[in-house]
């Protein structure tokens, strides 16, 4: 018994494959059906229904994805090939890989990598490769709405990437910690760094909503000057992986946060079994960063769309002071043995 | 950037040739050009072809026509009624305040004018319109702005004035009301009520739409000091409408040459100094609320007046006796076969009107014929299609939706 669970909650398999891809697939399912049916109450509207009326309409999503998946996909003849239909794929491998280094657990024979030390750095580290791949499919697609959206990426990739590292490291700051777990493990109780430094969760939050394009600041595929960005040539299934790498980089940066801000697995203390010590802490986290993506989902009810130069100015402007001023109080926060 | 016509160009390109409305551009290689649709979400049934310095337009031009249905050339091969279904087709969503001007032109060359119940109704169903027209405007805007909200909330509550329309004229677009001397139907007994419930409606809508979109600090970043038209600049592109007014020219229509009845009702101008795109959103708001109020208006004049003809006496003479019956019974004026082949005496006739985004202007030249001689129409599109090519460069490239939208243009309407 003992050993089947293992076999089940084996750290990398559980993590990456089941709580990444399995768990990315569904957190993004559920995060567009929440987005589309409260967006749909505010807007005084149902939303999808007729998939599914007991659901609610979740198997509409399902239904999307059917479609997508058969769908024919168009090459056209300008892009360049190898680009084009490799990096969706790579988006999406890239975007799943900050989860290896991601430990769920407190105790290192859960840990999917022998060593956490630096998994917080290491992790940060590589939520920054996605947007890259993003100037690529640009220049892969050979399309001036395509262009302008990679240029936008890029341009949104300077504002928001210092701002996000220098806010979730000062949760780093304050633990005097790189270590994920750690980190958590010095949020037991309830002493989150949420609560304890707004300052910076409010910063990554704010860095987070501009790295994944949600609204206010879906700059980079905004429809009505740029067509959909990026993705304007891309069809069929590799869409989707364009779109749904975006709702996955979402839900790995809001399990970031749900660590290092929202006490990750905090009030719950696991066992030593892998029931008890992984599987369980690991939902806990699922669910704390699955309720970050909803709330990033619904703003799109909300507001508008800043422009471009707007947005930068409110990274550089708004974002970076407040992102530095909580690095600052986290080190206050270690200096006083608050945390 | 440098342009001149084909013959006097510096370019040295075909030189001495001479096409009228060509003009020969250099090629700019530090220029991305980008073509803006016609097939674009964010450009209607139009192109603007857009050249970009790094983020920055420097030149935008308009290219109009798309939507071209010789609706000039049409109407002069038809009975004179039958344009008036033809014309209200090039502005589908503000239908009514297209067609008063054509009918009122014919009235000037029939010598005939409409009782007064006919056109406190042709009023009532144009602020209808206009209240409609700007709603849709809004939720256009809206959704240009990435915000979804107001579109479906605008285009959800404008639902309710199609309704209104459908109910008093039977269609909920095209609905072919005025005709020369009157109206077609007369307005059912219930719909006073209606009418007051959803003036009462969309009052506190209008304050949920300043709440999530007028006073969104997003919306109001992306508007405020974007595509500002000075007064100046206004008079001399010869902007009309909303968008003049927005810019501190006191001219509407309906002040300045009231036909029909709009001198005796009461109603203000509203006229905003800025002249940017948040002015140009705030002064919709402030017409629907004059609309509303206008509306109201009218119902209690029609309410008082109950019984009152809709066509002129001479017409109703000569209607038969079933026509008759038809009339005094539901209200609805049959027209005659002879209607459809009526001469109109010859001469020349100019009318004017306000829609919901301008001045619309009418030339009518009647031979004497059964069809018009020419029909001429200034669409308040047509006229506002210019800030695209004037204000629009210089902003960047995520203004010109915000342009775009404030400005309310419409291309069915300006290609006629």
């Amino acid at each position: 018994m003992e050993t089947i669970l293992y076999l089940i909650a084996y750290p990398p398999l559980w993590q990456v494959l089941i709580l990444g891809f399995v768990g990315a697939l569904l957190v993004a399912m559920v995060a567009i059906w929440f987005e589309r049916k409260a967006v749909a109450r505010v807007q005084r509207r149902i939303g999808p229904y007729w998939a599914s009326p007991r659901l609610g309409g979740f198997m509409m999503i399902v239904a999307d994805l059917i479609r997508y998946a058969t769908q024919q996909v168009i090459i056209p003849t300008t892009v360049d090939k190898i680009a084009f239909l490799l990096t969706p794929v790579a988006v999406l491998v890239v975007t799943i890989l900050p989860l290896a280094f991601i430990p769920l657990s407190p105790h290192e024979l859960y840990w999917p990598v022998a060593s956490m030390e630096y998994s917080l750095l290491i992790a940060l580290a590589l939520t920054t490769l996605p947007p890259l791949l993003t100037a690529v499919l640009g220049w892969a697609s050979s399309n001036k709405f395509s262009i302008i959206g990679s240029l936008r990426e890029s341009y949104v990739i300077t504002a928001y990437e210092l701002v996000a590292v220098l806010a979730i490291l000062a949760a780093a700051a304050s633990t005097l910690s790189f270590n994920i777990a750690y980190i958590v493990e010095a949020q037991q109780p309830v002493k989150w760094l949420a609560i304890l430094n707004p300052l910076a969760f409010l910063a990554a939050f704010l860095a987070v909503l501009m790295s994944t394009s949600a609204f206010p600041f879906e700059i980079p595929e905004s429809e009505h000057e740029v067509v959909a960005g990026p993705y304007t040539e891309y069809s069929g299934i590799l869409y989707v992986l364009n779109m749904g790498g975006g709702y996955i980089r979402r839900f790995i940066y809001a399990i970031i946060i749900a660590l290092v801000f929202l006490g990750g697995w905090a009030p719950y203390t696991p066992g030593l079994d892998p029931f008890t010590g992984f599987i369980i802490p690991s939902l806990i986290v699922l669910v704390k960063a699955s309720i970050i993506v909803l709330i990033m989902s619904f703003l799109r009810a909300v507001y508008g769309r800043y422009r471009l130069d707007q947005a930068l100015d409110a990274a550089w402007r708004l974002a970076l002071p407040l992102a530095l001023l909580g690095l600052g109080w986290s080190i206050v926060l270690a200096y006083m043995n608050l945390i | 950037m440098k342009e001149s016509p084909i013959g006097t160009s510096s370019s040295g390109m075909l030189e001495g040739q001479k096409l009228q409305g060509m003009v020969v551009k250099r090629v700019e290689k530090e220029l991305y050009e980008i073509f803006i649709g016609p097939q674009h979400p964010g450009s209607g049934h139009m192109r603007i072809i857009v050249r970009l310095d790094g983020d920055v337009i420097v030149e935008a031009d308009p290219d109009i026509g798309y939507v071209h249905r010789t609706m000039e050339k049409l109407s002069e091969v038809r009975e004179w009624l039958k344009p008036i279904p033809l014309l209200e087709r090039m502005t589908i969503i503000d239908a009514c305040n297209a067609t008063v001007p054509y009918v009122n032109a014919l009235e000037k060359l029939m010598d005939k004018s409409p009782p007064p119940r006919a056109s406190y109704l042709r009023v009532l169903l144009c602020e209808i319109n206009r209240v409609a027209s700007h709603l849709y405007g809004f939720g256009i805007f809206g959704v240009f702005l990435g915000h979804s909200t107001m579109y479906m909330w605008t285009f959800g509550d404008r639902e309710i004035f199609v309704d209104l329309a459908e109910i008093l004229t039977g269609a909920r677009l095209t609905h072919s009301y005025p005709i020369p001397g009157g109206v077609r139907r007369d307005m059912p007994q219930d719909f006073p009520e209606m009418a007051r419930r959803a003036v009462r409606y969309m009052r506190g809508k209008l304050e949920e739409y300043r709440r999530i979109f007028l006073d969104n600090p997003v919306i109001v970043k992306r508007l405020e000091g974007v595509g500002v038209i000075s007064r100046n600049k206004a008079a001399e592109l010869g902007i009309v409408g909303p968008n003049a007014r927005a810019s501190g020219i006191r001219y509407d229509v309906r002040l300045a040459e009231p036909y029909e009845v709009y001198d005796e009702l009461d109603f203000e101008i509203p006229v905003f100094e800025e002249g940017d795109s948040l002015a140009r959103t705030w002064i919709r708001v402030e017409e629907i609320k004059q609309s509303l109020s206008i509306i109201e208006q009218a119902v209690d004049w029609l309410e008082r007046h109950k019984g009152e003809p809709i066509i002129p006496k001479e017409d109703y003479d000569k209607l038969p006796k079933l026509h008759k019956e038809v009339y005094e019974k539901t209200g609805r004026v049959k027209l005659l076969p002879v209607n459809a082949t009526m001469k109109i005496p010859a001469g020349k006739a100019i009318a004017r009107g306000e829609m919901g985004r301008g001045e619309i202007i009418y030339y009518v030249e009647s031979d004497g014929g059964t069809t018009p001689y020419r029909v001429r129409v200034v669409t308040p599109s047509a006229r506002n299609a210019i800030v695209f090519k004037y204000i629009v460069p210089g902003h960047r490239l995520m203004d010109l939706p915000a342009i775009y939208g404030s400005i309310d243009y419409f291309p069915p309407e300006a290609d006629r």
